[in-house]
């Protein structure tokens, strides 16, 4: 089944500032990510597709998807039959009921068989 | 409300660089002395009239129309005598009544990193571009900038003019040009701005006002280039988030009597946690891509230090780790040194001092009070009391300030 993967984002200024706690956490995946280089190892999930939807409380839009002002605020793998299906999923998840908030929806290419 | 008195805090000196990027990015930046004219000519007025009859309504509209009037009356009698410059009046003066300002905040946004960007151009020698970015878009004058930068207003006035005379051979048909066709100075837009940012940070100077007023200007530009499309890239947003984390402890570092205090010394409750709080987001938003730059090794050893719980608590062996990164990325022997103070923390001075030995100082490095000031700190914690003695001396006596050589004796007992 091919996996889908689902930024989440908010408006800086918007949201409230993160707690100690919270910030703990932006900490780690921060330091998460940042192991990937440490050995030069650059594989880490598949190279994402071109192309997706952003997914916000009032549809569905294509792109652009890195626009100024907004943050990917977190994400989530998500497997699902279909693109569609997909978007059914991130249409229902909590962030995308608050307004200025959004997920984007992009599919993981499948690496090349052996 | 009477008088300039009601306006807000640096609102001349902001209006200053928004006036310049805006009409500069009208007329063209070939035209930046008298862009700069026409505005100052229309702060001046403003003094003289906002005293006598109050503030108008909209201060920044007011300033605007003034400086707007006086350019184009400058370019009309310039263009008398070149006939070059005739299109550049058509193009403004042409195109209708233009005197209600397009003040829109995306454009004046635009204009501003225009002309940032414009200031970056690889032709203009690096001490100019921070000059001329302080000029145009910070609004200091050449006074105020060798107050801030340490060197004589001379030496502004010569890096000023060496950056106007490359503006000036911009081709008279080429407009200030659009800001995607100027990406590709992204980099040096970045490095301008981290050098205005560490001339305030690591300044020496006992007037905390004047160093934390660059760091300022720099966050500000730095920002501005975040939120936008030609600059939102995770490099960028982690150059914010050191800016954050670090300016999250400028408060501390100074006693109550100005003095520099050491990372052990400095009460951590008064880190401000809002700047925190900014940094962390920033950094969050700069883990993305395939790129782990020099911007992201710096912002994640400040907030090593950030969260660190107590000085003793600091986790020196992820700091000495992102040290090495920076190494790699960036090969200087200064970060090296950095990594043996925190290897020496982590493994003991025995560990540091075995890092610097195998280092051959290059003049710059060797003759500085930081290099004798490890070594001096190293040595001692490992025994060697003559060998630390001699570092010592040779540090007090090449500090730069009183402040600094004042820690150092508290440090290097």
């Amino acid at each position: 089944m091919p996996k889908y993967l689902f930024l989440q984002r908010s408006v800086p200024g918007q949201s409230e500032r993160p707690s100690p706690a919270q910030m703990q956490e932006m900490f780690a995946a921060f330091n998460a990510w940042k192991e990937k280089f440490k050995d030069r190892i650059l594989d880490m999930g598949g190279p994402l597709k071109p192309g997706g939807k952003v997914v916000t409380a009032s549809g569905a839009t294509d792109g652009p998807f890195v626009e100024a002002k907004e943050i990917v605020g977190g994400y989530m793998l998500v497997s699902a039959e279909s693109f569609e299906q997909a978007l059914e999923v991130a249409r229902e998840s909590p962030p995308v009921m608050m307004p200025g908030s959004s997920v984007e929806v992009r599919e993981i290419r499948e690496p090349e068989g052996p | 409300m009477t008088g300039a008195s009601g306006l807000v805090e640096h609102f001349f000196r902001r209006e200053y660089g928004r006036l310049v990027a805006v009409l500069a990015g009208k007329v063209g930046v070939r035209h930046i002395d008298l862009v700069e004219d026409a505005v100052q000519g229309a702060l001046l007025a403003a003094l003289t009239a906002w005293t006598a009859q109050g503030l108008p309504e909209d201060p920044g509209a007011w300033l605007y129309r003034v400086a707007y009037n006086n350019l184009i009356g400058d370019l009309r009698r310039t263009a008398g005598r070149l006939r070059i410059l005739e299109r550049a009046v058509d193009a403004v003066a042409g195109s209708g009544d233009d005197p209600a300002p397009s003040y829109f905040a995306r454009e004046v946004a635009d204009d501003m990193l225009r002309m940032l960007f414009v200031c970056c151009d690889d032709a203009i020698p690096r001490e100019s571009r921070l000059v001329l970015a302080l000029k145009t878009l910070c609004g200091f004058s050449a006074a105020e900038i060798a107050l801030r930068l340490f060197t004589t207003e001379a030496n502004v006035h010569k890096r000023l003019a060496r950056a106007r005379d490359r503006l000036r051979e911009v081709p008279p048909d080429v407009q200030t040009p659009p800001l995607e066709t100027l990406r590709s100075r992204l980099p040096s837009v970045r490095a301008v701005l981290y050098l205005l940012f560490n001339e305030g940070y690591l300044s020496a100077h006992a007037e905390q006002a004047i160093r934390s007023e660059l760091c300022d200007e720099a966050v500000r530009l730095a920002t501005l280039l975040a939120e936008h499309a030609v600059g939102a890239v995770p490099e960028t947003f982690a150059l914010l988030a050191l800016m954050h984390l670090h300016a999250a402890r400028l408060g501390a570092r100074l006693d109550g009597t100005g003095g520099l205090l050491l990372l052990e010394e400095q009460d951590r409750s008064l880190w401000d946690r809002e700047r925190m709080q900014l940094g962390m987001e920033w950094l969050q938003r700069a883990a993305g891509g395939e790129v782990f730059s020099r911007f992201h090794a710096e912002a994640a050893i400040a907030a090593e230090h950030c969260f660190a719980p107590s000085f003793g608590q600091t986790r020196w062996r992820e700091i000495a780790d992102l040290y090495a990164m920076l190494e790699r990325i960036d090969p200087s022997p200064l970060h090296t040194m950095n990594r043996a103070v925190a290897v020496a923390e982590w493994r003991g001075p025995e560990a540091g001092l075995a890092l610097l030995q195998a280092l051959v100082p290059p003049a710059w490095l060797a003759g500085s009070y930081l290099w004798d000031a490890v070594l001096a700190d190293l040595h001692r914690r490992a025994g060697n009391g003559g060998i630390a003695q001699r570092h010592k001396e040779r540090a007090l006596s090449a500090a730069p300030t009183e402040a600094v050589r004042s820690l150092l004796r508290r440090r290097l007992v």
